[in-house]
């Protein structure tokens, strides 16, 4: 992500917008590419000589925040190592001890007494037995600047390869917690990033989020979750107004922000919500309405609104969920295909808002006439997960959910009392006309018949 | 009711209707508080649960469980060899009487970091130091793991700059406490905050809202802001206990000596590139009418440069010419005379930068400090100069604000900022005689005709200035 000081937006009449560049513009697309190649050339040079090379490229150049944020974009791509064969912290304690009995040490000796600084450092080196080149730069190897760049997206420095074949490389990416879609770095993709990450840099003084989507449910609800967001989910139809009941939304709002935003108006949850921003271009239709704390004011201060959708042609770099979270559901799904039944199963349709938790049953089940029930499987899972998805389906507390649960798990009727006649134990798979049967029986009148 | 931390603040899981200080939360259908009200809540809790009401069987709260504490107790002596001064005393028993809350006023330079270090001992709690710089982050670890290193099994924690390494006693910077807050706002019992007139800010107040420690000591040596947002911190950290004026505290801080100030020649190829890059910097700003010696002359130019190519270009060239200035090679051999000069004495180099800081540590052999040095080393560099292991330092602008250095008979000054308070404070730092006989020493060698002189000169004449006032 960027820093806030390579944030570009332009505030106009209680509005903010960042000032996208257009990734089909050549002088970006020039820019972009002459970045990317100094990375790649650089591999295996120190960091100091990687950046001051990037800075020559700004020097009669206003767009130094473009070039910066680019270049920024693409050191998080990297990994900066230290190369020294001894701990540069060891080596110069070793100097400074040897030198602080041999001072002065001169450039230009005068006395037959005075010490020449070669001769403290070769002293040093036989000592920890390097070379003396490795004594003096390896003194300073540890400093940021004299890092070495080791891994550009997926190219390893050569030189580091070979020198650490045994252990596996662990990606550093800046931010641990993203899970990252793996790409290779190409113009297109930075450009992209590029607009991404100014949206994002946006938010970092945000203080409340509010999301529209229309599709992707578990993939935007489980980036909510990892951010550490709060939220308030409300259905909505397909123009976005609020709806009665989830069985008859065809969307979710969900308003988002952080656990000390009910006392006041905090930017602290700004970052998590610059974090999750990239999970809404996983959804085909969304919609994204920020408030946004203008200058250092405070809560004081003036709010400024920020809204982006899926018109604003960003994409994420971020993985959406894969679409079963069992066998036991895939299978279920291809048998639907080839059952003979009005009833039409769609995965996780309903969004449940559990106050801390959200849940998300497996699937729905609607018949042409409007009946429909939610519908929720309950399969091979540790005792901890049981526990937990018990307590969550007790806690949805809905009259149309009906539950398929394994018989290899350690619960019983018992474990579903008020509802246990809802719940249909199956042994390895589960039967289409089964499904049917409960549906039937528990599903409400949602919508006229169509 | 069950008393958790959440991220920062406080979830009260089954609480009564009336509990106090906290809102109901919609979103999870529990009341929630923050953090600061901690010991009130718990108070209220057990109070009514607890010894006076027992028989009245009014218990507000019948089954209280209290999660939320996640700070540990201890009992340690700070191996400080020092009595405390009287005021130190007074306030010290003026905050102990104020349940351990309140902010203590005191001048600079009269040993707050020395109070707090009684106040945390006083307290015998997990505490966390916040500090408004890496600098000051790095003196109060120096000065923590002094009085209670040998007692902390983990050390002195550093929570920012880099480290993150949360123990008992943690020191961390105003921003990084911001950031991490919510994570560790369980973790301390005494929350101390220096510098405390920077925390009423929509973002740092979050810092202590965001902790339940009981304890808090605020320490300052200017509390009143122009703004009149310091009564702020009364709700966040307590009254104000004790303050000491300045005229109160008698004592010679500023010590006598000697000042000589050397010029270098440019080589002619330092010369050369100086006087090209300064020119398109001249040219640009006497093509434009900035008024470059006053405050908005300047803003205006770098205004400028963010959306005028030539002027960007101008700013580089600007950049360049005090580069060449500031580390010119003659300077170099200067310092290897002066070096020659004092190799008994006890010298701190000090540079405007970490690159020449650095070249100057490899060239001479000498212990370097620099923004980029890790607290712990630094703390053990600058320990070992106060012991005498090491007789030189180097080091760029770390040695600022309210830090104490280890006492050095030689300064040498290769470059520095213009600002005048800044100069004043590191002359009267550094320079405090070894022994009687000989005076202290302070060298300044600048680049004789370029930008360096003119600031050296603005530079003497803030100090008698402000010597005259």
């Amino acid at each position: 992500m960027l820093t806030a000081d390579l944030a570009r937006s332009r505030t106009y009449e209680g509005t903010i917008t960042p000032l996208f560049i257009d990734a089909d513009e050549q002088q970006y697309r020039d820019t972009a590419e002459k970045l990317i190649r100094i990375f790649e050339e650089h591999l295996g040079e120190p960091k100091g000589e990687l950046e001051d090379t990037i800075d020559q490229l700004t020097i009669a150049d206003t767009d130094y925040k473009i070039v910066q944020g680019l270049a920024k974009l693409l050191k998080d791509e990297c990994e900066f190592e230290t190369v020294a064969p001894v701990e540069p912290q060891e080596i110069r304690q070793a100097l400074f001890e040897k030198a602080n009995g041999s001072y002065p040490i001169v450039r230009q000796p005068t006395l037959g007494e005075d010490t020449q600084k070669l001769e403290v450092y070769s002293s040093v080196a036989d000592q920890l037995g390097i070379t003396l080149e490795e004594c003096y730069r390896g003194m300073y190897a540890d400093l940021e600047e004299n890092k070495r760049l080791v891994r550009f997206g997926h190219r390893v420095s050569d030189e580091y390869e070979n020198a650490d074949d045994s252990t596996t490389t662990t990606r550093l990416t800046g931010d641990s917690e993203e899970s990252y879609a793996e790409d290779t770095i190409t113009v297109d993709w930075l450009l992209t990033r590029y607009n991404l990450a100014l949206a994002q840099a946006v938010l970092y003084d945000a203080t409340e989020m509010r999301v529209r989507v229309w599709d992707s449910f578990a993939t935007v609800f489980s980036y909510v979750k990892l951010f550490g967001l709060m939220h308030r989910i409300y259905p909505v139809d397909s123009n976005g107004n609020r709806v009665a009941s989830t069985d008859v939304a065809d969307g979710y709002e969900a308003i988002l922000d952080g656990a000390a935003s009910l006392f006041s108006k905090s930017r602290k949850y700004g970052i998590r919500m610059a974090n999750f921003l990239p999970a809404l271009p996983l959804c085909d239709r969304w919609e994204m309405e920020a408030d946004i704390l203008d200058g250092e004011g405070g809560s004081t201060g003036g709010t400024l609104s920020f809204e982006l959708d899926y018109t604003d042609d960003l994409s994420s770099h971020y993985s959406a969920q894969s679409d079963f979270d069992s066998d036991v559901e895939r299978t279920l799904a291809q048998k639907w295909e080839r059952a003979n039944t009005d009833w039409e199963l769609i995965r996780e349709d309903d969004v449940l808002d559990l106050g801390a938790e959200v849940m998300l049953p497996d699937f729905a089940l609607e018949h042409p006439d409007g009946r429909r029930v939610i519908f929720e499987i309950v399969g091979f899972w540790t005792p901890e997960y049981l526990d937990e998805k018990l307590s969550k389906i007790r806690e949805a507390d809905r009259d149309n959910l009906i539950v398929a649960v394994s018989e290899r798990l350690d619960c019983s009727s018992e474990d579903f009392e008020g509802m246990d006649d809802r719940v249909l134990w199956f042994k390895s798979g589960i039967h289409v006309y089964d499904v049917v049967e409960l549906a039937a029986e528990y599903a409400v009148e949602v919508s006229p018949p169509q | 009711m069950r008393l958790s931390f959440d991220d920062g603040t406080l979830l009260l899981e089954d609480a009564p209707e009336d509990v106090p200080y906290a809102q109901y939360d919609d979103r999870v259908d529990e009341f929630r508080a923050q953090a600061q009200h901690y010991s009130d809540i718990r108070e209220w809790a057990t109070e009514s649960d607890g010894q006076a009401t027992l028989e009245e069987s009014t218990a507000t709260v019948a089954e209280f469980e209290d999660d939320a504490r996640a700070y540990s107790e201890f009992y340690f002596t700070p191996s400080v060899a020092i009595e405390p001064r009287d005021y130190q005393q007074e306030a010290l028993s003026a905050w102990r009487d104020n349940n351990r809350c309140g902010s203590v006023i005191l001048p600079t330079g009269s040993g707050k970091t020395f109070l707090a270090v009684q106040a945390i001992a006083d307290a015998g709690v997990s505490t966390l130091v916040v500090v408004p710089t890496i600098d000051l982050m790095n003196q109060w670890h120096a000065t923590l793991t002094n009085a209670f290193g040998d007692q902390l099994p983990d050390g002195v924690g550093v929570l920012g700059g880099g480290s993150h390494n949360v123990t008992d006693i943690t020191v961390t910077t105003y921003d990084s406490a911001y950031r991490y807050i919510n994570e560790y706002g369980d973790q301390f019992g005494l929350l101390v905050v220096d510098e405390v007139h920077h925390l009423p800010a929509p973002t740092y107040q979050q810092i202590p809202e965001m902790t339940i420690a009981p304890y808090r000591l605020g320490l300052t040596a200017t509390y009143e802001r122009a703004d009149g947002a310091h009564e702020e911190l009364e709700d966040l950290l307590g009254t104000v206990v004790y303050r000491e004026e300045v005229d109160e505290l008698a004592g010679d801080y500023l010590s006598e000596y000697e000042t000589i100030h050397l010029q270098v020649d440019l080589t002619v190829d330092e010369g050369e590139e100086y006087n090209e890059e300064y020119q398109i910097y001249r040219d640009y700003v006497d093509s434009h009418e900035f008024d470059l010696w006053k405050e908005r002359g300047y803003q205006e130019f770098l205004k400028r440069t963010s959306y005028d190519p030539q002027g960007r270009r101008a700013l580089i060239a600007k950049q360049r010419a005090e580069k060449i200035a500031r580390t010119a090679t003659k300077k170099l051999d200067t310092l290897d005379n002066l070096l020659k000069r004092h190799h008994d004495d006890r010298t701190i180099i000090f540079t405007a930068n970490n690159e020449f800081a650095y070249e100057i540590s490899q060239e001479f052999v000498v212990p370097c400090i620099t923004h980029q040095t890790e607290t712990e080393e630094r703390t053990e560099i600058l320990e070992r100069f106060r012991m005498g292991e090491y007789s030189m330092l180097a080091t760029s602008q770390v040695l600022d604000e309210g830090i104490d250095v280890p006492a050095a008979n030689v300064g040498i000054i290769l470059s520095g900022s213009a600002s005048k308070r800044q100069y004043a404070q590191r002359l009267g730092r550094i320079l405090r005689p070894t022994d009687d006989r000989q005076p202290a020493r302070l060298y300044e060698i600048i680049a004789e005709d370029t930008m360096e002189t003119y600031v050296s000169e603005q530079r003497r004449q803030g100090v008698s200035a402000s010597a005259d006032s």
